[in-house]
């Protein structure tokens, strides 16, 4: 890494660092705004964004140069292979081979709740989760006394259409060709981070972790039957949350390396449950999680996605200091006044304006949530929604950038 | 009787709503009562939640709750005169794969009597117009939970014009990634972002409030 790159990129380590420990740094840390708009710029199509390593290296870069930021936005690249990582986290060493599926790990494993553009899709989509309920309500005494046997023995079958018979030579076939893949895939990686360091971005990532209902309700049961589980079958709702906690903590920790300190948690149930619900079956394997993960070195990003609003005071009940508060539709003011000197805000920026508001407008927009935003530090500028489709006018992404410039610093 | 089940409706005892309404729906005049009841029950289902004192759960689990129900009571309605509002087309739109906010807001329109037709999810823009050729609906409601599915809806409704149809619905779009600048820019009639709202605004794009 060159000197200048080098000091460049310890400065945005520390803005970002200094807003999550409550400071003010010497300008708003500012996440940067990707996604799918990221192959657009490039002129390539979203089929080769998620087939294509060097494209989609190549793409990355250019924006990246194009649009720089204190984070290099690496865009939305796959989808999670959540039970996978759990059924396969006594081996730590596996976490990068088994934890993402992307187009070509897709097609060698052909994962249920995965469709691809250019596959199942049109070729310029973006990929999309649509789940199922994999987990009958009878099996809760399964996943509660082994969750790892579980999800290896019952779900992953389930899931991964290669692992129908584990086995099957199919199934092996397939673990093998994974490898080789992603050896592949990880040469690619490895040029990209190269690349980013020249241009003043330190090597690293976000580790993940889930709220533990929101691992049943997403990946196991459907979160409408889930919802109905809250009143059927209670007891055995909250025992499996703490059963799943264990494991998920070790998958967070699997993900941990250098540059990889930060646990990100998004949020689904959040803003389905009622305060009593949160309280009783949501908040408490959270909030031991985000405790636990501090334990073992980790700060946890919080994505609190849709509204959090009835449930903001409970963020109170970590010791301050603990991590960020990433949110997307709560107003970010509204926090501000809650949980100032406590927890870093992250958000502000609203994708739907970037899409289709005006450079002039955008401009005013960034300057009155900076203003309001900044004074007394512990805050982090970012977009609510991490991806701007292909469509989205890029003399508005242009203006938020040039705008962050403009009023962004202390 | 009706007063028992209203109560344990809107109190989310399911167990007791359903025991009371087989009861209720096996005596004279029954299966109009309970169907009459449950709509009302979730009016005031709908009401809470918009007063920011129910949550989402409490409208899946009403959803589910008035499904079980009228599963035993449409049938004993054979023959009865049901009143309909009118009738809307509903989809997610192409691109966006989100069901449940779609669910609920279906299960909400039903109770309050419009007779909705689900096209489901990921809908392409030519089966919006199929279905609106095929059932001629007063009202067509699109859902939209991705950014993405914003250029999504406009160019349904493109499609919508260029087959002539525009002038004969009205349209109200719902779901997380809606706005009053979202309407104007999809060229929209109506929008809500929770379902109490759109069953409200869809009964007044009815002439029906
Ligand atoms: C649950 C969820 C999922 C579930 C969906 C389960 C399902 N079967 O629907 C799963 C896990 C499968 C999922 C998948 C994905 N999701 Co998702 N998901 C959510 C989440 C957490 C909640 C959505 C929800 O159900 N809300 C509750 C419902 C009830 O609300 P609602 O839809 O607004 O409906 C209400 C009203 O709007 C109204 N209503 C609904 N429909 C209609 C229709 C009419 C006509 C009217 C009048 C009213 C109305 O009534 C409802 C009740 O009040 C949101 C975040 C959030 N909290 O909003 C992200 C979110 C919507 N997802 C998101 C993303 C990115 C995805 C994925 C692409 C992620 C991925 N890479 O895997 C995929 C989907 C791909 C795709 N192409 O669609 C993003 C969208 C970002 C964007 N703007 O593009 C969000 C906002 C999360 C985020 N902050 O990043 N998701």
């Amino acid at each position: 890494m060159a000197v200048d790159a080098k000091q460049l990129a310890a400065e945005r380590a520390a803005r970002l660092k200094a807003a999550v420990e409550l400071k003010e740094p010497d300008r708003v840390p500012f996440t940067g705004i990707g996604g799918d708009v990221i192959a657009a710029y490039a002129g390539i199509t979203s089929y080769e964004f998620n087939f294509d390593y060097e494209k989609q290296c190549q793409a990355i870069i250019k924006y990246v140069k194009d649009f720089p930021s204190d984070q290099p936005v690496i865009g939305m690249t796959g989808l999670g292979n959540h039970v996978a990582s759990m059924a396969f986290s006594d081996y730590p060493d596996l976490y990068p081979i088994i934890s993402r599926v992307d187009g070509p790990t897709n097609d060698i494993l052909g994962v249920d709740y995965c469709r691809f553009p250019g596959r199942e899709l049109d070729e310029n989509s973006s990929p999309q989760f649509i789940g199922r309920e994999y987990m009958s309500a009878e099996e809760y005494d399964e996943l509660i006394a082994d969750p790892v046997k579980f999800c290896f023995e019952k779900i992953l079958p389930r899931i991964v259409r290669a692992f129908r018979d584990m086995k099957a030579p199919e199934a092996h076939a397939a673990m093998a060709r994974l490898a080789l893949e992603k050896a592949k895939a990880g040469a690619a990686m490895r040029d990209m981070f190269r690349q980013l360091q020249e241009l003043g971005y330190a090597p690293g990532g976000l580790s993940v972790f889930f709220a533990p209902l929101d691992f049943i309700g997403d990946q196991l049961r459907d979160i409408p039957n889930l919802i109905k589980d809250l009143r059927r079958y209670p007891d055995k709702v909250k025992a499996a949350t703490e059963a799943v906690l264990e494991p998920l903590l070790k998958v967070s920790v699997n993900a941990k390396g250098p540059g990889v300190e930060t646990a990100m948690i998004p949020l689904h149930l959040n803003e389905y449950l009622s305060p009593a619900l949160y309280n009783e079956f949501y908040w408490p394997t959270l909030k031991e999680g985000i405790l636990r993960l501090a334990e073992l070195g980790m700060k946890s990003q919080v994505f609190f996605e849709g509204r959090h609003d009835a449930h903001l005071e409970t963020i109170l009940e970590l010791p301050a200091g603990w991590g960020t508060a990433y949110f997307e539709k709560t107003d970010v003011r509204k926090a501000k006044k809650l949980l100032q000197g406590h927890t870093c805000i992250m958000g502000g920026i609203d994708v739907g304006m970037v899409i289709s508001s005006t450079p002039a407008k955008l401009d005013e927009y960034i300057k009155e949530i900076l203003g309001e935003m900044m004074p007394g530090g512990g805050f982090i500028l970012a977009p609510n929604i991490g991806n701007l489709p292909r469509e989205t006018p890029i003399e508005n992404i242009r203006a938020v950038y040039e705008a962050v410039e403009k009023y962004g610093k202390y | 009787m009706r007063e028992e089940l209203l109560r344990s409706f809107v109190d989310m005892d399911e167990q007791e709503a359903v025991r009371i309404a087989r009861e209720l729906v096996e005596t004279e005049g029954g299966a109009v009562a309970v169907l009459d009841t449950c709509k009302e029950a979730m009016e005031e289902v709908g009401r809470l939640f918009e007063a920011g004192e129910y949550f989402l759960s409490e409208l899946i689990a009403a959803g589910d709750m008035f499904n079980q129900i009228m599963e035993f009571t449409l049938p004993k309605l054979q023959g009865e005169e049901v009143a309909s509002l009118g009738t809307m087309v509903l989809g997610t739109v192409q691109g966006d794969v989100h069901n449940i906010g779609k669910d609920i807001f279906k299960v909400m329109a039903e109770a309050s009597g419009i007779n909705v037709i689900d096209i489901g999810i990921d809908v392409p823009h030519e089966k919006f117009v199929e279905a609106i050729k095929e059932h001629k609906p007063e009202l067509v409601g699109m859902c939209c939970l991705i950014t993405l599915g914003v250029d999504s809806m406009k160019r349904t409704i493109e499609v919508i014009k260029e087959a002539g149809l525009r002038d004969d619905i009205k349209i109200i779009i719902g779901g997380g990634r809606v706005s009053q600048a979202v309407m104007e820019h999809v060229g929209a009639d109506a929008w809500a972002d929770d379902a109490a709202r759109g069953v409200r605004l869809s009964k007044e794009l009815l002439g029906k409030e």
